[in-house]
Formats: C-alpha cells, structure tokens, sequence
C-alpha cells in the first residue's frame, strides 16, 4: 500500500471513531440540534407581529443633516451609502439622505409606507434642492435576518468546542499520547478531526436550517449551493481556529478560557443578534478580523438579497485565508 | 547466544534545575523480561519513556541492536502507559479496529480478542470495563502490531489479586512468544516472577542490577521486599498503599 493510501485508512479510521463518539454521546448531539431550534422559535414569538412603528434614517454622512433627522419619534444612524441602500431595500431603515454640497440626496422603498410619509416630510421641511432616488425590495421580519446568525453561531460553538475542547480533553487524558506511540501523524490526526466536526457542522446546520423553514418559512431567495459553500468554509475556518487554540493547550480550564474569549467578540460584533451599522466605525472594523462576520454577511447578502459567488467572493476569500492560517499553526505547533 | 536488543549508555534526563534520571548504564537482551523498579520518582518512568523513544535524553544514548532508534521504531515497540484514557463511547471492539487500523499487518482481531479474553465485554463501553478488563484491553491494543518489545508501565498497579494473577498470565505467554518485555513495577513478588534481569532505581541512579536470584542471594535476604527495605528504607509495596 502506498504512503497515501495508508495516510487516508488512518484519517479514515480515526474520523470514524471522533464520530462515533460525538453520534454515541446523545445528550451533545441532541443538544446541538435542539438549543438553536429553541433560539429560533423563541425569536420568532418575541419578535412576532408587525415592525416598530418608529420612522428609521440612515444618513450617508452627517454633517448639515436635514431638520427632519431631529423630529421626535425619528432615529438616524449613519452608514456607507451601499450598506444604507442595502438596509433600505430590506425595509430596515425607512429614508437615506446623503447631503452633497448644497443639496440633499435622498432614496426611498417603494414599498414601504414608512418611506412615503418621511418623503412627504422631507419635501414640506427642507429648503435646500433635493434629488430623488428609489429603491424597492420587501421588509424583512426579524425572523428572516436573525435565523443565519443562529446558524452561524451554532456552526461556531460546535465548530469551536467541539474540536478545541476534546483536542485538549484528549490531551490531558493522556489519550493523544497513547496515539503518538502509534505511527499517526500529525496530519492525520488533525485532518481527521477537522472532517468529522465538519460533518457533524454541516448535517446539524442543515438539519436545522430546513426545520426551522417548514415552519416559519424565512426568507431564502438566493442559492442553496452558496449557501452550503459559506457553511463549508466558515466551518473550516473555525474548525481549524479550534484546533489552533488547542494545538498545545493542556488544561481544559485554560482552554475555556481561551474559547470564550475567541466566541464572545465573535457573539457581540459578528451581527449575530443586531446589525453594526450604527456602531463606531473601530468597532466594525474590528468586527472584520472574526471570521463569523464573513460568514454571516455571505450567508445574510445569500438568503436575503440573492447575492452571486462574486457578490460574497471578498467574504470566502478571508475565510479561506482563516483556514489556511489555522491549519498551518495547528500542524506547526501541534503538541501530543 | 543472547542478542541485546536495547543498550543504554550514561542516560540523563533533566527537567529545569529537577535531574530525573542520572547516569544510567545498562543491557536488555532479546527475549527476556526486563525490570525496573524503585519508588515514586525513582525514574523509573521518564527511563521507560526514553527507552520507549517518547522522550528525548539530556545526555548518553538508547540504541537498538546497537544503532540508534531508526525512524520506524514506533512500529518496532508496544506501549502500555501507566495513565491511559480511550476515547469516550467506544468499545474495546472500536479501539481495536481503530488501533489495528493503523498498521500495514496488524494481528487478526479475533487472535486479540481470544488472546486477551475480551469477548465478554467486547461491546460494552470502555468508561464501564473494570480495571483489569481495561488493563487487558490496553494491552491488547499495545500489542496489536505485533511488535518486538512491549513496554508496561506499573501494569497491574490498582488491580484486584485475580486481576493481577490474570495479567501475569497474559505476560508469562508473551514472554514464551520471544517478545521482549520491559516492565516497571511497585510489586516484588510480579518481579520475582515475572522478570529475568532488574535495575533497582532510587533518585535517578542504579542501586543494583542483576536477577532476582542473584541479588536476593548477594544480599543475603529472603525476599526482594526485604532487600528493597534495606536499599531504600522502605517497602515499595507500602510506599504505593500509603499514595493511593
């Protein structure tokens, strides 16, 4: 047999055995499929019934802002004019206004009602030319932007815990060492775990996603295949994340402490829960370097606005780059 | 004519400012049931894991028939370690195919499994088998590949009388196989009968060596316990109860 050949019945053998551990361990795998159902539905009756009736603007840049930004009841956040028209054709925000030299740039949803009057308004309150553009595109319930974030953040704690904790685990048990006194490489061993926690990634993500959709029917215009490639690759890309943290780590104390401290930024600035578009813009730049972030602005521009490949190539771009960092590291400082 | 299979010259190992093994010097023959033995933090161990090619020395060399460790040696040697743990929710059957897996001619399984008598528990999970049915099972999993030399840390430390007796059985039978095996032990009477040459270790260094014979004779006493109280001032036996 060939150096390759047995490199691949070692890998195949050892993911079958991660495997059967994770599928045996019933009170993990279930867990792993119920919490983000619950998420999702408790959302969904949460957030249930029509929009807030507060009027939203999203200005492009905020200096000599119309009056209209002041009236009581109206919320302005600022944001680049793409992210500002993308939130405005998802209904997320009522009226853009950019103010250019001595005239007022505005756009609104055709659609949304919201719009209209602040149209109106507008018009009877500024004096300065205005130049009229539109956009159209249905509202979005919370439900409909929120579930990718619960996929994503599910993909991550299992991505995450599921390979950096039990690397560790194994690790302090002495069980990596047993295996170093066996002629597994390296490789082997970490490709193994990297393809069976994808496997369990994927399936329960899917499991959850068409679950979740026969009951609450979410928005999902764009492709299931670009779908399932930014599951694959922001899966990769946390898998080998986990794996880099664990790649010496020997206490599971110290390694909890590192996973929470990689999952909670991740969790606060990634959009999991509420959009950055408000938020200083240190903030979203930070929010750049976490890889949930790519995943679930691929996944969001996917399912909500029908983005193409080259649409979310930028995104699949860095999460490729995450995976060959985070593989790279764990196979340089991976200790038995 | 005896081969020796492993030598170990002037072997050191130094961990920061703590000197764990000090100067070793010593022959292990093809075939034969080699001991080491001495108290907690003898040495023994770290000596085992330098022999066994886990750990690299400070200073002095192992070499295998006289050369150094060649590059396959994993494949050459069987390890039981004293601490092991299996993976989670799998069966001895799992670990098994999994251990056998990685090997180009691993030993049938049923050979194994009728070897070790594992098949009464052979699809139960691991977390559940009682010490000497996970000892035996380890054993097994050692020795999957067949190997030459079988290392065995402390293997039957913990394990009731029966358990105990059982394992010597499962040694004895290796040993007429012409493996050679390299154990550490806590018990006299394992080394007594199982081991044809022993290094008496204390604070890294070579107390004695010989048989058994030998040295319970040169030194005039009735037993190995005896001769081990008068080296160290201590029973070993007593030394592990009082630790665990």
């Amino acid at each position: 047999m060939s150096a390759i050949g047995r490199s691949l019945r070692r890998i195949k053998s050892v993911f079958i055995a991660r495997s059967l551990e994770y599928l045996r361990d019933r009170a993990s795998f279930g867990w792993n499929l119920v919490f983000p159902v619950l998420i999702v539905f408790a959302l969904a009756v949460v957030f249930s019934g029509p929009p807030r009736a507060l009027f939203t603007i999203t200005a492009v840049a905020s200096d000599s802002l119309p009056e209209l930004v002041d009236f009581p009841g109206v919320e302005t956040i600022e944001a680049a004019r793409n992210k500002a028209l993308e939130r405005l054709s998802r209904q997320q925000t009522d009226l853009v206004i950019e103010v250019v030299d001595d005239s007022v740039n505005y756009w609104v949803n055709g659609n949304s009602a919201s719009g209209a009057v602040l149209e109106l308004l507008l018009k009877y309150t500024e004096s300065r030319p205005l130049e009229r553009g539109e956009t159209d595109g249905e509202a979005i319930r919370y439900v409909d932007w929120v579930v990718p974030g619960i996929l994503g953040m599910n993909m991550m704690y299992s991505a995450l815990w599921g390979v950096g904790y039990v690397v560790v685990r194994y690790r302090q048990s002495g069980y990596l060492r047993r295996l170093r006194a066996t002629p597994l490489t390296k490789f082997e061993f970490l490709s193994a775990q990297v393809l069976s926690r994808l496997l369990v990634t994927l399936t329960a993500s899917t499991i959850v996603f068409v679950g979740t959709n026969l009951v609450l029917d979410y928005k999902m215009v764009g492709s299931i295949g670009l779908l399932l490639l930014i599951a694959l690759m922001g899966g990769l890309a946390m898998i080998t994340l986990g794996l880099a943290i664990a790649c010496r780590t020997a206490s599971k104390e110290f390694a909890d402490g590192l996973l929470n401290a990689v999952t909670f930024p991740m969790l606060l600035l990634s959009g999991v829960w509420f959009s950055l578009d408000g938020s200083p813009e240190w903030v979203q730049m930070l929010a750049q370097v976490l890889p949930l972030t790519h995943v679930l602005e691929a996944a969001r521009a996917v399912m909500l606005d029908n983005a193409g490949f080259t649409d979310i190539a930028i995104h699949l771009a860095v999460l490729v780059g995450f995976c060959i960092v985070g593989m790279g590291l764990s196979i340089k400082l991976f200790k038995w | 004519m005896t081969e020796v299979i492993l030598s170990v010259t002037d072997l050191k190992k130094s961990y920061d400012d703590v000197t764990a093994v000090d100067g070793l010097d010593f022959e292990i023959e093809k075939g034969e049931c080699f001991g080491l033995l001495g108290p907690n933090g003898a040495g023994k161990s770290t000596t085992l894991a330098m022999l066994e090619g886990m750990e690299d020395p400070t200073h002095g060399s192992v070499r295998y028939y006289g050369a150094p460790l060649p590059s396959d040696y994993q494949s050459r040697v069987g390890i039981q370690f004293q601490a092991t743990a299996l993976q989670d929710f799998l069966t001895p059957f799992d670990n098994l195919k999994l251990f056998s897996s990685f090997y180009d001619d691993p030993i049938p399984m049923d050979q194994l499994i009728e070897q070790f008598r594992l098949r009464d528990f052979l699809h139960r999970d691991s977390r559940h088998l009682s010490g000497g049915q996970r000892q035996r099972l380890l054993l097994a999993l050692a020795l999957v590949h067949n190997p030459e030399i079988v290392f065995l840390d402390e293997p039957t430390t913990g394990l009731d009388p029966r358990s105990r007796r059982d394992l010597w059985d499962v040694m004895t039978d290796l040993k007429a196989d012409g493996r050679t095996l390299i154990l550490t032990t806590h018990y006299m009477e394992e080394a007594e009968v199982l081991c044809d040459e022993l290094v008496i270790l204390s604070h890294g260094k070579t107390l004695l060596q010989g048989t058994p014979e030998q040295l319970i004779k040169d030194a005039g006493v009735s037993d190995l316990d005896t001769l081990f109280l008068s080296l160290t001032g201590e029973t070993l036996v007593k030394t592990q109860e009082v630790i665990e």
